[in-house]
């Protein structure tokens, strides 16, 4: 038995294996096929300042080795998950990361001040188009990353603050460092590379929003370029996320410089897929000899 | 619910686009009526497993049966017997028919018949009276008759009058209520245009009516807020969790 534990901005995961946002609700559903507290963490669906409906259906698509979805951040708001779900999330002994998503940059100030020193991380969505930023998302300049990671991390005294990047940029490394500038207590990366799939007798987008976030196995080599990337041009810890389906998979994420990573779209193809992960992280270090996964760490050496 | 790696015992098509495929979990699940499953498609490249109604559940073993629409139910119907597929199952909440609910009328066209057949299975064992108003497009879509004839009363209908009566099912249960053969309960799956011709034909009676909805899913299991439908209370409600099933007067279809 390798120890997977690893440490995040001072808060303890016992094992690198985070469920991403938007692929594990609050964790309930999952916790019914499984005991979630066997996860490192549980990114939270996007938290939004009021309740939102998302976007019409369909929401999902599907194209060979990825998948494109385009939910608009359906959720009961912030105040409502802390009545009904932080207490029962709390309970299953996994780090919380809450991920929060505002249309300004006072909402995000507003979501963070209410879940301060409430949840172990924040994670900030900056992917979602924002009123400032003329309906652009703040996650594509690195001026606007920078503002946005200033004005949260104004409003964080007790909890640690994760920036989200979105692939969608011109330079991974340099909106990194914007994160890192503006205070950032670490980074995660990729969020969804924004594609489109046809319904070519229709002639339509299948997605109801006609764009959506493409995801899973096969932005693998994009994810892992730019996680090393950032990783390499930063101090703060990375998460690093994109087409993770098995262990291996974490592994390279890990090599390639990041602290811990986030499972998604894998949630839909095998429901077991994260706790499966965990299981194959132990096996591959018991048989490479590693004692703790934390060595793994941005051990990549270069050709 | 519970995701088992199934074994595919046999895969045949039944009708015109119609794919029927038998696999064994390994041990006894209990589905109930009108509960999915959410299936993998047997090729890596379809991250998304499809949410089929459960046609058949007899022990270990259970029949879905589907249309070949798009890449992934072409896939499905080329999986040989003897290979493995993951499968989370069951899913939603499903049918249920009352102890109070005697007569049952099941109104279901398309590929809806299939969820339809679980609730005959169910529930004319429990000597339910089951009136069934099946549509087809054609003779050429027939399918299952061998199981819809366990209804109490089966009426089938054809879009253009190939076989059964020339109308569609709504058309046919409507003029049989209008008879006087008025149930307790109707059940009904079909294409959404149908649901809605359903929909409005029950507003004005006061007769519990059930449809079961169809979405593009992700989880199958409410994490991801992919597959909603509108309530007509303004909300949103996950047709995979909270569903599949609703109460007609519930949903905007």
């Amino acid at each position: 038995m390798a120890n997977l534990s690893v440490e995040l901005c001072g808060v303890n995961l016992k094992n690198p294996v985070i469920g991403a946002s938007g692929t594990v609700g609050f964790g309930r559903e999952f916790d019914e096929i499984y005991d979630i507290s066997v996860l490192g963490g549980i990114s939270t669906k996007g938290l939004t300042l009021e309740p939102r409906l998302g976007n019409p259906v369909p929401r999902i698509a599907e194209s060979r080795g990825v998948i494109l979805n385009a939910v608009g951040l359906q959720n009961p708001g912030v105040d409502s998950f802390i009545e009904k779900d932080l207490g029962w999330l709390k309970s299953k002994n996994v780090a919380i990361i809450a991920n929060v998503a505002g249309r300004t940059l006072e909402d995000y100030a507003q979501i963070c001040a209410k879940l301060d020193g409430l949840v172990d991380m924040i994670e900030l969505n900056i992917s979602c188009p924002n009123v400032r930023a003329g309906g652009m998302a703040l996650g594509i300049k690195p001026e606007n990353v920078f503002e946005v990671s200033k004005i949260t991390k104004a409003q964080l005294k007790k909890t640690p603050l994760m920036v989200k990047l979105s692939p969608n940029v011109e330079s991974i490394a340099t909106n990194a460092r914007a994160a890192q500038e503006g205070g950032a207590d670490c980074i995660s990366l990729i969020n969804t590379l924004t594609g489109m799939a046809i319904d070519i007798e229709r002639r339509k987008p299948i997605i109801a929003n006609n764009t959506g976030g493409v995801s899973g196995a096969g932005v693998k080599p994009i994810a892992v370029r730019m996680v090393y990337e950032a990783a390499h041009a930063v101090s703060i810890p990375v998460v690093g996320m994109g087409g993770i389906t098995c262990a291996e998979d974490a592994l390279e994420f890990i090599m390639a410089g990041a602290t811990a990573v986030q499972v998604g779209t894998a949630n839909f193809t095998d429901t077991m897929a994260m706790p499966k992960i965990i299981q194959g992280l132990n096996a591959w270090c018991d048989k490479h000899g590693v004692k703790n996964l934390a060595e793994l760490r941005d051990t990549l050496i270069l050709n | 619910m519970k995701e088992v790696l199934a074994t595919v015992l046999e895969n045949k098509r039944i009708a015109e686009n119609i794919q029927s495929l038998t696999f064994s979990t390994g041990e006894v699940i209990p589905v109930r009526a009108g509960q999915f499953l959410n299936i993998s498609t047997g090729n890596g490249v379809h991250l998304l497993r499809r949410p089929i109604a459960v046609c058949k559940a007899e022990g270990e073993n259970i029949t879905i049966c589907f249309q070949l629409k798009g890449e992934g139910t072409h896939q499905l119907a080329l999986v040989p017997a003897g290979a493995k597929l993951s499968v989370l199952l069951p899913l939603g909440n499903g049918f249920f028919v009352k102890e109070s609910e005697q007569k049952v009328a099941l109104v279901a066209g398309g590929v809806g018949i299939f969820p339809i057949i679980s609730v005959i299975w169910e529930y004319a064992p429990k000597g339910k009276q089951i009136h069934s108003y099946i549509g087809f497009r054609n003779r050429s879509a027939i399918c299952c008759l061998d199981e819809l004839e366990k209804s109490t009363a089966l009426t089938v209908t054809t879009d253009d009058g190939s076989y059964g009566l020339h109308m569609n099912a709504v058309q046919a249960f409507v003029a049989d209520m209008d008879r006087g053969n008025v149930p307790d309960v109707v059940l009904s799956c079909g294409p959404t245009p149908m649901l809605r011709a359903l929909q409005a034909a029950m507003q004005q009676r006061d007769i519990p009516c059930y449809v079961s909805l169809e979405e593009r899913m992700g989880c199958g299991i409410g994490a991801c807020l992919v597959c909603v439908c509108n309530q007509t209370n303004g909300t949103h409600a996950r047709v995979c969790k909270d569903g599949p099933v609703f109460n007609a007067k519930d949903v905007q279809l």
